[in-house]
């Protein structure tokens, strides 16, 4: 099944746009969610911007499509808290390229919102599915 | 914005290439077409201009950025249209600067300036004849009121100023006292900053000659010693003690230059047909002012009863301090008033217009910046910005010239107007002033950001913003605004015109004597020498005689009180052998002392009998010479010489020896009142007006009068030299005042009616400058050109006017109190500003006609 995601952005910021490839319902994500999947991301290693939403999309077997433009003021936000760093360097085509990794405050942020996150997936869960098989 | 931010702002532009680029390769890689690559790899990364402006806002306050982005475009573009700009600013700074300082000027005088606590409690007491005639208070019904009271506090007597001579320092200098009774600061609140007040045993007839300073002559006479109390002034030849220095906030109508105050030390056993002083008192606290009306009419009523010869028929009117004082001038007030709220009104109305015709020329950027995405709240922001920028901006000018405005008007008032150092900006005007403009010019500013907003931008887009909907409206709004401009100043010239032609009116009245060829001077001489009357008569009869032979002299007299200063001594007349008739109404005479000689030189005729002479000295029979509004009052059926009566201030029964013709007493337009003249050789002395008839220019003979006076007694003082004419416009001192402000106030809103018409006239000839090529192209002269536009001001000036001059003629009822020489409805004014207004706004409307009709046709019908 695919979904589409529409990731509500706060007032002042534009939405990041994400959805699936097919139209179908809209699931409305919390702020963050685009910041915690790329520090997921990161997590694997250093990585430029348009490598980042390639994985995302691989790593999710393609059900979240990344509107890939507005990776860029995600990674804006996360360099200002500090949870990631750039640094100039050359991409695969010989091409200049910004890298971005994970600073150690980014990392032990990634335990943080990954722990925050289950537990938001979990209560849901448990409201929409009370008797069923949780996972 | 920090540094780390603004570096990777600056990386993104190529950030987002080189991703774009690689996605396009990835397509090309999985096989599809270059072109078809790029444009999908665009497609999936999404509105590029968006990204980097979200990526922005990460790394900045993103109102504090709008903010100030806001200001520098409104900057840029209020300076880009640098003529709208200055226009509108300067039509702010004069609105608001003159409202503001007129406003102040009035509020000092009408609402409350004194710096005393409770200042609300302060009422003046005024004796009030039944016939209508008010007048002073004598100094016994004042002890009578004083004691039989259960209202006030305390009350006093207002200062009695006079000009002294003060000796002791080099030469010597005129300073001006007040005497007054001890209870006077207590009326007022207030303490003296150093040493104390005189006490009631000081004020007693014979007591110590003591002396409070006011703050301002200690510092100019005493340099601000501290070494003050306990020394002593010579005055007048008598030597004071100064007790005290008053604090440097006390200030009073007409006692702004007053330099000490002594007690008064009047007799307490004087008659009671005197009226000569002012009376002041402090109302108790909770006691409202009806009830100390009735408390002090009670007492009038048993005084009455009292003493029936004096007191008949003679009330007290109690009102507060402030509305006495500005009694006189309540009229002009409340036409400056209106005045005022018309400039406003005028300035908002230019304002409204100026913007408006700007919108207009902005709509296409308006629907620019909404096409490519700008939000209805940021334009709407924008303009606000611009908008709040030049009402701060002009509102800023308007303090700057409010502030000179009051300099102004401090400076020209006339001195008992009470507009004093004390006067000042009224913060409160200020802001009022603010706000009307700022509200004016935001509600006028957003019209644009109205239209930015409708849906169909391609429109004015392309330029064919005429045919928008609001186009025919707003043009239709700007129309009615000017044409209301138009009126509005029709109705303040009137008004203008309406003062200015009754001052020149009055000023050329017939005031009864002699105006031209006359000098006049006032001189006071040293009382320590000249306490005696023989002294005094022998000095004026020298003075009088040196100046007669000087060259270029015809004539000089002398006389205790001048026309046209307002001077008054007034007491009863009361016919020997008369008896009072039951329902007898007590009018109030004028009393002079005059030198013979006096009516010739002053050209006032001698109706009956004779002029006084050589004869007429003081061991001889008491004479009086009245005028004839006098003789027609008292003696209407017969011969009024031969009669005696009383005289009312040394009690002798003087024959009336000749009628003399009236002359006007205070100002031209008011009528002489019935005068009584005693020769000076039987009357006491003091200072005295000296009236000198010169063949020539009457300003040429001054320094060789004052050189002439000086060289007999060098001790006198040779005050207020003027000629007749002057004293006359001197004496219209208020209205000139009045006249000027509302003759500024009418050239200001003639200004803004012209930039009005010239505004909207230019604007509409840019508009139609398509049109006019056509009609050109069709065969149009340039002449059919130029009276096409013409004819715009002309509809637009006519139908102001005709609006206007009704609008005037009711409001010019509102003068009808302050007109004297003419009507309120006076043809030529009512006829000549009306085609001045038009004749300017067609001259306004020549300059962007001829423009139209130079016009090349061939560029005018490029033009879109």
């Amino acid at each position: 099944m695919t979904v589409h995601l529409d990731i509500l952005g706060e007032e002042f910021l534009a939405s990041p746009r994400m959805s699936t490839r097919e139209e179908t319902e809209r699931l409305e994500l919390l702020q963050g969610t685009l910041d915690l999947l790329i520090l997921r991301t990161l997590q694997w290693g250093p990585a430029h911007g348009h490598a980042i939403a390639k994985a995302i999309e691989f790593k999710s077997d393609d059900v979240l499509q990344v509107e890939q433009g507005s990776l860029y003021p995600a990674l804006h936000r996360l360099i200002k808290r500090r949870w990631i760093s750039a640094q100039d360097g050359t991409s695969e085509n010989n091409r200049k390229a910004k890298f971005y990794s994970l600073t150690t405050k980014g990392r032990r942020q990634l335990a943080v919102e990954t722990g925050k996150w289950d537990r938001l997936a979990g209560a849901i869960a448990r409201i929409l599915r009370p008797t069923e098989e949780r996972k | 914005m920090n540094k780390l931010g603004k570096r990777l702002l600056d990386d993104l532009d190529q950030e987002i290439r080189e991703h774009i680029e690689l996605a396009t390769q990835e397509n090309i890689d999985r096989g599809m077409a270059p072109e078809e690559a790029r444009y999908a790899a665009m497609r999936k990364f999404g509105n590029v201009t968006r990204v980097k402006e979200d990526a922005r806002e990460v790394w900045t306050l993103v109102w504090v950025e709008q903010f100030v982005q806001d200001i520098r475009f409104a900057l840029r573009q209020l300076r880009k249209s640098t003529a709208f700009t200055a226009i509108a600013i300067l039509t702010l700074a004069l609105g608001i600067g003159a409202n503001t300082a007129i406003f102040s000027a009035a509020n000092a005088l009408l609402l409350n300036p004194y710096p005393f606590p409770q200042p609300n409690r302060i009422v003046s007491l005024e004796a009030r004849h039944i016939s209508g005639k008010n007048g002073g208070t004598g100094f016994r019904d004042f002890l009578d009121w004083r004691k039989q009271n259960a209202v006030f506090e305390d009350m006093a007597i207002l200062p009695w100023t006079g000009a002294y001579s003060w000796t002791g320092q080099g030469e010597p200098r005129r300073v001006v006292g007040g005497s007054t009774t001890a209870g006077f600061l207590r009326v007022l609140g207030i303490q003296p900053v150093i040493g104390r007040w005189f006490t009631p045993d000081e004020d007693t007839p014979g007591g110590p000659q003591v002396a409070v300073l006011s703050y301002p002559a200690w510092r100019r006479l005493f340099g601000g010693s501290d070494e003050i109390l306990g020394r002593s002034i010579t005055l007048d030849g008598r030597s004071f003690t100064i007790i005290g220095v008053l604090s440097s906030r006390f200030s009073f109508p007409g006692m702004q230059n007053c330099d000490f105050f002594t007690p008064l030390q009047e007799n307490p056993l004087q008659g009671r047909y005197q009226h000569q002083y002012a009376v002041v008192a402090r109302m108790k606290p909770g006691i409202p002012l009806a009830r100390a009306q009735s408390e002090m009419m009670t007492i009038a009523r048993r005084l009455e009863e009292e003493y029936p010869e004096t007191n008949k028929g003679w009330g007290i009117s109690v009102l507060p301090i402030s509305r006495a004082l500005a009694e006189h001038t309540r009229a002009p007030l409340t036409v400056l008033f209106s005045a005022v709220g018309f400039v406003l009104l005028l300035t908002c109305v230019n304002l409204a217009s100026l913007l408006l015709a700007r919108a207009s020329a902005r709509t296409q950027e308006m629907a620019l910046r909404a096409s490519l995405g700008a939000t209805r709240r940021r334009i709407v922001c924008q303009l606000l910005t611009e908008s709040v920028l030049l009402s701060v901006t002009g509102g800023a000018a308007g303090l700057l010239v409010a502030q000179w405005l009051i300099g102004v008007l401090r400076a020209a008032a006339p001195e008992d107007m009470g507009l004093d150092a004390s006067f000042h900006l009224d913060p409160l005007v200020l802001v009022f002033a603010l706000i009307v403009s700022l509200v004016t010019g935001v509600c006028f500013g957003l019209i644009p950001a109205l239209y930015a907003s409708r849906s169909n931008l391609s429109a004015p887009l392309k330029g064919d913003w005429k045919s928008w909907f609001g186009a025919a409206s707003r043009t239709r709004l700007h129309s009615l605004l000017v044409a209301g401009e138009m009126a509005l100043s029709l109705v303040l010239l009137a008004a203008a015109g309406l003062v200015v032609k009754d001052l020149i009116v009055v000023l050329h009245m017939n005031t009864g004597l002699r105006v031209d060829h006359v000098l006049t001077f006032y001189l006071d001489p040293p009382n320590g020498r000249y306490q005696t009357p023989q002294r005094s008569h022998a000095l004026y009869d020298q003075l009088q005689a040196s100046l007669k032979r000087a060259p270029g002299i015809d004539a000089v007299a002398t006389v205790d009180t001048l026309p046209m200063t307002g001077g008054m001594t007034g007491g009863s007349f009361e016919i020997d052998g008369r008896p009072k008739p039951a329902d007898w109404v007590d009018t109030l005479v004028q009393y002079n002392s005059a030198s013979p000689g006096y009516f010739r030189a002053m050209g006032i005729p001698v109706l009956l009998g004779r002029d006084f002479d050589e004869q007429d000295a003081p061991a001889s029979m008491p004479v009086a010479i009245i005028n004839d509004t006098l003789a027609r009052q008292f003696f209407p059926n017969e011969d009024p010489l031969g009669h005696t009566f009383k005289d009312d201030y040394d009690g002798s029964h003087r024959t009336i020896i000749g009628v003399v013709g009236s002359i006007k007493n205070q100002q031209p337009m008011r009528p002489p009142i019935p005068s009584v003249y005693a020769p000076y050789t039987q009357k006491g002395t003091g200072g005295m007006w000296l009236t000198v008839r010169t063949s020539g220019d009457p300003i040429k003979v001054a320094s060789l009068a004052r050189s002439t006076v000086r060289s007999i007694e060098p001790d006198i003082l040779v005050l207020k030299m003027r000629t007749m004419r002057q004293v006359v416009s001197e004496s219209l001192n208020q209205q000139f005042l009045v006249t000027t402000l509302l003759g500024s106030f009418a050239v200001f809103a003639l200004l803004l009616a012209i930039i009005g018409v010239y505004g909207i006239t230019a604007y509409s000839v840019s508009q139609r400058v398509h049109e006019m090529g056509i009609r050109m192209a069709m065969g149009a002269s340039r002449r059919d050109i130029f009276l096409l536009v013409l004819r715009r001001g002309i509809v637009l000036a006519l139908s102001g006017v005709a609006v206007g001059i009704p609008l005037a003629l009711v409001i010019s009822q509102l003068l009808r109190s302050m007109l004297y020489g003419i009507s309120s409805r006076d043809l030529t004014v009512f006829l000549g500003v009306p085609v001045l207004l038009v004749g300017v706004a067609v001259l306004a409307s020549c300059i962007p006609a001829r423009r139209a009709s130079r016009v090349d046709p061939i560029a005018a019908l490029r033009y879109e």
